[in-house]
């Protein structure tokens, strides 16, 4: 325990002298969707009011979801490079998959204070707009946010671990963009009955459930899934993937 | 002799893909460690010796055998071991996003030292070591030396029992590599156990106190380097240097006291001058019989030399080959 400390200590430090770009890094995309879906395009009656409401709970998990993958994937694509610097984790004593929860815990509390100022930032955006209906019920937020930043984090370990660093960029194009389109952040998995069983399909993406984890937190009056669907989804998933993402770590490190 | 590192039948195989088949990286390797022994292993690259090291440090789980650190197994008691054993790698994976001084710290902070004592520590390893100036510098900046020395710094932070190094002088200038070789004969000095693999024979004839060498995945010889040296046949070198219209070679071969001829680089190169290596067994007008055989085929000879073999002559002759850089 006293290593995974350490070790978790070591990664919010870096993090925290990295604040600044990798903050930038994970808001500029809520920022832009909320410049011109939430400003512009309202404006010339291109789309309805509510959507404004919709999508703020949809860009918080969206923002969790990046910036999850990212603060598991980046670190992990420089400790798995040539120098190897995993190594050194993999030297203390600590378990590998211990070394492997680690890493979810760090990219999950990145992902928790991406999405908390998410929310402020957007709603500085819009302080103007009138008919938002943003009320956070904080008493669910926060476990809520910790809990889609423990499945984004533990999402990133999984495909950090099996995917070459040089395809990452491919995974963010055929794997993260699908996902955040089909993710139930720009409309709630409720209103998809008007494509029929179908829906039940979208449940594969755990962004599904990221997003309407955060609808039932700060969007209360949108219809969103019903609690016992929505927390058996996002444990279920962060179970999955991390157990997943400790296994691949692990036959990706010890020869 | 109870050992602090006892390797025994170790194999690993590295299991094939696709468009690879399995490489078997050590065949069965097995070699005792005592207290205190500066202890090298010697080999080609591919020989299997940073496989050997990966399995004793856990970064390779063995197919099969048994590595015994202290009296723990190291891969069932993965975490205990890991706080008995130092590793310097060759790749030098310093935490790039630290300072000097904090990769020190951190380290002793993995293994649970407590603030004020890992912070002690850290201060006096970089004071040994020649760090201190560099101590707010982040880790890339510094020279290939200074950075192996920050290695052997933060190995030593969690005091391990026993030190593995991984080909820890390549790529170092000449003034880097003696700076090194005098850190580690210190080190040894106060009584901590080492284990370096090289393939500078020069470098583990004068640290080591036994060496064993690797090819392909098994130990050749072990002992220590006087011993190895004694096992050549004949005991001592003759290089002759020759330009010849007729190969020299086959001839000198069936001269008495000649035990084995080596051509160690053929004519043409640049002068013309064929360089070989015999080994002998000197005395009894041998060196007579040798002109003999080359002014009676109109060879000229421009260079002889009798010498004492070095370890590397020792690898040559167990490999038939010369060392791969």
């Amino acid at each position: 325990m006293t290593a995974f400390l350490a070790l978790l200590h070591r990664d919010l430090k870096v993090a925290s002298r990295n604040a600044i770009p990798l903050l930038m890094a994970t808001l500029t995309q809520p920022i832009l969707v909320v410049l011109v879906f939430g400003n512009i395009l309202p404006r010339l009656h291109l789309v309805a009011d509510e959507f404004r409401t919709v999508m703020v709970p949809g860009l918080m998990s969206i923002t969790m979801l990046m910036a999850g993958v990212q603060g598991v994937l980046m670190p992990l694509t420089v400790d798995l490079s040539g120098s190897r610097e995993v190594d050194e984790r993999l030297l203390a004593p600590i378990s590998v998959r211990g070394v492997a929860l680690e890493k979810v815990v760090a990219g999950a509390i990145h992902a928790a204070v991406a999405g908390l100022t998410a929310l402020p930032a957007m709603m500085l955006l819009m302080h103007q707009v009138t008919g938002l209906e943003v009320h956070p019920r904080w008493g669910a937020l926060l476990p809520l946010v910790v809990l889609c930043g423990l499945l984004s984090a533990a999402f990133g370990l999984t495909i950090g671990s099996q995917v070459q660093p040089r395809f990452s960029g491919l995974l963010f194009a055929v794997i993260l963009g699908p996902m955040m389109l089909f993710g139930c952040a720009y409309y709630p998995w409720s209103g998809l009955t008007v494509i029929g069983p179908l829906r039940y399909v979208f449940l594969l993406n755990p962004l599904v459930f990221m997003s309407e984890s955060m609808r039932l937190a700060v969007t209360p009056d949108v219809a969103h899934m019903p609690m016992p669907l929505l927390l058996a989804g996002t444990i279920g998933f962060t179970v999955l993937f991390t157990l997943l993402g400790a296994r691949s770590f692990e036959k990706r490190t010890i020869l | 002799m109870s050992a602090i590192l006892a390797v025994d039948g170790l194999v690993k195989t590295y299991r094939g893909t696709r468009k690879s088949p399995p490489v078997e990286a050590v065949r069965g390797i097995s070699f005792e460690v005592a207290p205190g022994e500066f202890f090298g292993l010697l080999g080609p690259n591919g020989a299997g010796k940073s496989t050997t090291l990966g399995c004793i440090t856990t970064l390779v789980r063995p197919t099969s055998g048994q590595v015994v650190v202290d009296g723990i197994d190291v891969v069932r008691q993965g975490k205990e071991a890991k706080r008995r054993l130092a590793f310097v790698p060759q790749m030098r994976n310093l935490d790039r996003d630290l300072t000097v001084r904090e990769v020190l710290a951190f380290h002793g902070a993995y293994f649970g030292l407590p603030k004020a004592e890992r912070e002690s520590r850290a201060d006096r390893l970089l004071a040994e070591m020649q760090l201190t100036e560099k101590a707010g510098a982040k880790p890339l900046t510094l020279s290939g030396g200074l950075q192996q020395r920050l290695l052997i710094a933060r190995a030593l932070m969690h005091d391990p029992k026993v030190l593995l190094l991984d080909e820890p002088t390549i790529g170092l200038d000449p003034r880097a590599r003696r700076m090194l070789w005098e850190t580690l004969r210190r080190l040894h000095a106060a009584g901590l156990t080492l284990i370096m693999t090289t393939h500078y024979m020069e470098e583990a004839d004068r640290l080591c106190q036994r060496v064993a060498i690797i090819d392909h995945g098994r130990i050749l010889k072990l002992g220590t380097p006087a011993e190895l040296k004694k096992a050549l046949p004949g005991g001592q070198i003759l290089d002759l240097w020759v330009r010849s219209p007729q190969p020299v070679a086959p001839r000198l071969e069936g001269l008495p006291g000649v035990l084995r001829v080596e051509t160690v680089a053929s004519p043409g190169d640049d002068d013309g001058f064929e360089r070989l290596r015999l080994f002998v067994n000197p005395g009894d007008g041998l060196l007579d019989r040798v002109l003999h055989v080359v002014q009676g085929l109109s060879g000229d000879l421009q260079h002889v030399s009798l010498t004492q073999p070095s370890l590397e002559d020792v690898y040559i002759h167990l490999t038939g080959k010369e060392l791969r850089e």
